[in-house]
């Protein structure tokens, strides 16, 4: 029955990406250009050139990262919309810290140890939301959302004063030198934040799955009262939660900090938050379907940059496919609970 | 399409309503089957009968929210097809949910012109106009400027009343009314609905209790499982017909359905007191008392029946046991220990099980899978996890073992719960609690909506739990289940006990009476 039901998402999310593509087609085909040349240009320089793989083998370590915090949430019936907000703080503190942490104390040392800032800033952020919704049930939906002006606003204001690196123009803080960066996997210009985005993802994977805090924490997310009625201590699980959804989302920060950027800088939010929402329903919640629907978002992101120069296409047009791709998933699974007389209708019994 | 009986003849155009013959299925259920149900202009026509007997969905047909599988309906003689609520409206036919539909942060006439603008802008003077007629006319009486969130849920009740008048219908349909108002609330929308009948008005009365509807009714129509089984008419009657009618009612509400049964066996119970329940006074989720004092003892290996009309206290006392909800004041005693206010951690590790009739909202996850739901509560202990691991094959050979035990049908323990049929849930249920070999295990409505076999299974399991020293408390609906499994019968009567006897010495008629409060 389980089995049924995964092979049946998975294959109804593989059906959105495709009608996507096709409904892309047409609006390209409706703007005068040909879809065929358009496809084969995303194709081709996002899947099958040296760049293309390594720039979006990159870009996947923020995404699965934060995409495990939000799965953990979304399992427990959670709704973190703050990744945002705690990707920022997570990221700020790292830009902060890492140029004298990288030069008192040994490159590996210091390295774990800014992760844990990472993750401890976006923590930090999720306190106040989860604080609230356990203790008094303020929805979490737009405590976290709120958050997230908060954040940007805070680091905004951070790194213009305070953390400001006084020797430059631009806002920032000071750059951290390439060496003092995330090393790079053997043999490749990937730096190991994809590893260490996997790991989180099958770490999650097996928390939720096989450990007794995953088992309450999709207890509570599937039926609330029963939770209760099972003698789950719902608060704990509720604020658990919410801290290390949204410390993962501080890690992905922490990433592209010392991965990626080499600094904090004033007016960055590359959205992984909004992206990777869709993503994680695409992938049922499932860490396992994540990884490669990452790799897939990824590609479409790089894809899309390399794309609209060779062939004239703004860089937007994989923004549509990906909203495409939603909609149509959201379609589907109208369509699949209708079949299994899950409908809206059964509210009025 | 003449009838030819005279008498009746004149009466037949007098239905403002008249429902033929009306089924409607869900799957796996037979909701309605064949129901003739019609209402005369200015009479007050209940529709009785449990939780799951079928009014809602036939009123629910009334108002197009369904289309029946088959049967018909005519509206003042006239064949309706009637496709949505919307039609059911401009016939005429207005009906007022369980659940509100006002929006909280309008005002009373905001509320009531909403959906029913005709022009582009909001004419609200006049909807105040026509909206006081209704209240003189009817004594309704609601302020029109009030924000409908600082109205008490009376009141609120009657802006629902007031809305469905506003569009002109002549025919109100209540669904269970009374179950949100206080009992003085109640007595106001008495007056209101006999009010309306005098002024033209129709009103069917939805409601799963009997005292009510003998007070308020022209006529009662009694729901069975899906059919209709009695139709009574009250209007005219004398005192003591009235008495009559009333038992022919219980009769008809509670009376035998076909389960096979064994025999009672005697057994020696145990003089040794489990559970002491002294004062115990609580309230419900809406903060009215819905335990007042009430007192009874429990002992070793003994079936407590505790009968009642659902809405008299039955989920307050189970809840209040079984440490879900907090007591007011008395005290609850297992063993001498008490465990009043100390939650449900307390209770269940001192043996108090608990099978819940809210079987998918409290019982169990539908979304998680049989064995899951086995160990919900036990997932935290040796052998289901270790180290905060589960341990799956343990988990699964649990919960095998115990769909052997009890029967459960389903393909293998990872099958979903979702997937499986009432009956299976319900032992599934059972199975969990009984698993931890409770002391006291409290059971709530334990047969309700399941068929014969599964129902046999499960008294019968009840009852060979006792035989290990359990002592339950049976609370339910069904008086032939109080009968047959208890040892002692109690009546749960507006939050107290009246009367304990054992249940050799009492007779089906008292307690009919007693559920309906009426002392000798």
């Amino acid at each position: 029955m389980i089995q049924i039901s995964r092979y049946l998402s998975a294959i109804s999310s593989g059906l959105a990406i495709l009608a996507a593509l096709a409904t892309g087609a047409v609006l390209l085909l409706t703007v005068g250009l040909n879809p065929a040349r358009v496809y084969y240009e995303l194709f081709s320089r996002g899947m099958a050139t040296h760049l293309g793989i390594t720039e979006t083998l990159i870009k996947m370590a923020p995404i699965l990262m934060v995409s495990s915090g939000l799965i953990l949430a979304f399992r427990a019936g959670l709704w973190n919309i703050g990744i945002e907000g705690q990707f920022l703080i997570g990221a700020i503190l790292v830009g902060w810290a890492a140029p004298t942490l990288i030069r008192v104390l040994p490159h590996g040392v210091a390295l774990l140890i800014l992760g844990l800032v990472g993750f401890l800033g976006g923590l930090l952020w999720a306190v106040i939301p989860a604080v609230l919704k356990a203790r008094w049930g303020l929805n979490e939906i737009i405590t976290t959302l709120m958050m997230n002006f908060v954040g940007l606003n805070l680091t905004t204001w951070l790194v213009k004063g305070p953390l400001r690196d006084q020797t430059v123009v631009p806002p920032q803080t000071p750059v951290i030198p390439l060496q003092g960066r995330l090393p790079f996997v053997p043999f490749t210009r990937i730096h190991i934040g994809l590893v260490a985005g996997i790991i989180c993802i099958l770490a999650i994977y097996i928390i939720i799955k096989k450990t007794t805090f995953g088992f309450q924490l999709r207890v509570l997310g599937e039926n609330r009262k029963a939770a209760i009625h099972s003698n789950i201590n719902v608060s704990r699980v509720t604020i658990l939660v919410l801290l290390i959804s949204g410390g993962f989302a501080g890690l992905a920060g922490a990433n592209d900090v010392l991965g990626v950027k080499g600094l904090f800088q004033a007016e960055w939010n590359p959205g992984y938050g909004f992206a990777s929402i869709p993503l994680v329903c695409l992938a049922n919640f499932n860490g396992l379907a994540v990884i490669p629907l990452s790799y897939f978002f990824s590609f479409l992101i790089v894809g899309g940059e390399l794309m609209s120069r060779a062939a004239g296409v703004p860089i937007f047009f994989v923004q549509v496919i990906e909203g495409l791709m939603f909609l149509y998933f959201a379609g589907g699974e109208y369509f699949r609970k209708r079949k299994a007389g899950i409908h809206g209708a059964s509210i009025l019994l | 399409m003449e009838s030819v009986e005279k008498p009746m003849n004149s009466e037949c155009s007098e239905y403002v309503v008249d429902m033929k013959g009306i089924t409607k299925r869900f799957p796996g259920i037979l909701a309605n089957d064949h129901i003739d149900f019609n209402l005369r202009k200015g009479e007050i026509h209940t529709l009785l009968g449990e939780n799951g007997a079928g009014k809602t969905t036939l009123m629910n047909v009334l108002s197009g929210m369904y289309q029946p599988d088959d049967g018909e309906i005519s509206v003042k003689g006239k064949p309706a097809d009637i496709r949505s609520p919307h039609d059911a409206l401009a016939l005429g036919i207005g009906m007022v949910y369980q659940h509100f539909t006002l929006v909280p942060t309008l005002s009373v006439v905001e509320n009531i012109v909403l959906g029913y603008e005709s022009h582009l802008f909001l004419d609200l003077t006049k909807a105040e106009k026509g909206l006081k007629g209704i209240m003189s006319e009817t004594g309704l009486g609601v302020d029109p400027h009030a924000t409908v969130w600082h109205l008490s849920v009376g009141q609120q009740q009657r802006v629902e009343i007031i809305k469905v008048l506003y569009r002109g219908s002549e025919v109100l349909v209540l669904d269970e009314p009374t179950s949100v108002l206080t009992p003085f609330e109640a007595e106001e929308l008495f007056k209101i609905l006999k009010k309306l009948i005098l002024v033209e008005k129709s009103v069917i009365f939805i409601t799963h209790k009997l005292e009510e509807a003998v007070r308020i009714s022209d006529r009662i129509t009694v729901l069975r499982q899906g059919k209709k089984v009695e139709e009574i008419e009250l209007r005219g009657l004398k005192e003591i017909d009235a008495q009559r009618r009333m038992n022919q009612i219980i009769r008809a509400m509670f009376g035998r359905i076909q389960i096979p049964h064994t025999v009672r066996e005697s057994r020696d119970i145990s003089e040794k007191t489990v559970l002491m329940v002294r004062e115990l006074t609580a309230r419900n989720d809406m903060g009215f008392e819905a335990l007042r004092g009430l007192s009874f003892t429990l002992r070793r290996g003994e079936i407590l029946g505790i009968a009642g009309v659902e809405g008299n206290g039955q989920k307050e006392l189970a809840e209040a046991i079984t440490g879900r909800r907090k007591i007011k004041k008395g005290e609850i005693e297992l063993d001498g220990t008490s465990i009043a206010n100390k939650g449900i951690a307390c209770a269940s590790r001192m043996g108090v099980s608990y099978v819940t009739d809210d079987r998918m909202g409290e019982g169990c996850v539908g979304n998680l899978s049989l064995a899951e739901n086995m160990i919900l509560k036990g997932f935290q202990q040796e052998p289901f996890s270790k180290y905060h691991f589960l341990n799956r094959r343990s988990i699964a050979q649990h919960s095998s073992r115990l769909m052997e035990e009890f029967n459960i049908k389903a393909s293998d323990p990872w099958t979903r719960v979702n997937a499986l049929s009432g009956g299976n849930i319900q032992k599934l249920l059972l199975a969990r609690e009984l698993s931890t070999h409770p002391r006291v295990l409290v059971c709530c409505n334990p047969t309700h909506g399941l068929d014969a076999m599964t129902t046999r299974f499960i008294r019968d399991r009840i009852k060979a739990e006792t035989r290990q020293g359990t002592a339950v408390i049976l609370i339910s609906s069904d008086l032939d289940e109080i009968l047959e499994l208890s040892d002692r019968v109690g009546v749960l009567f507006r939050g107290e006990i009246l009367s304990v006897s054992p249940s050799d010495e009492v007779k089906r008629e008292e307690i009919g009476k007693l559920m309906l409060g009426i002392r000798n």
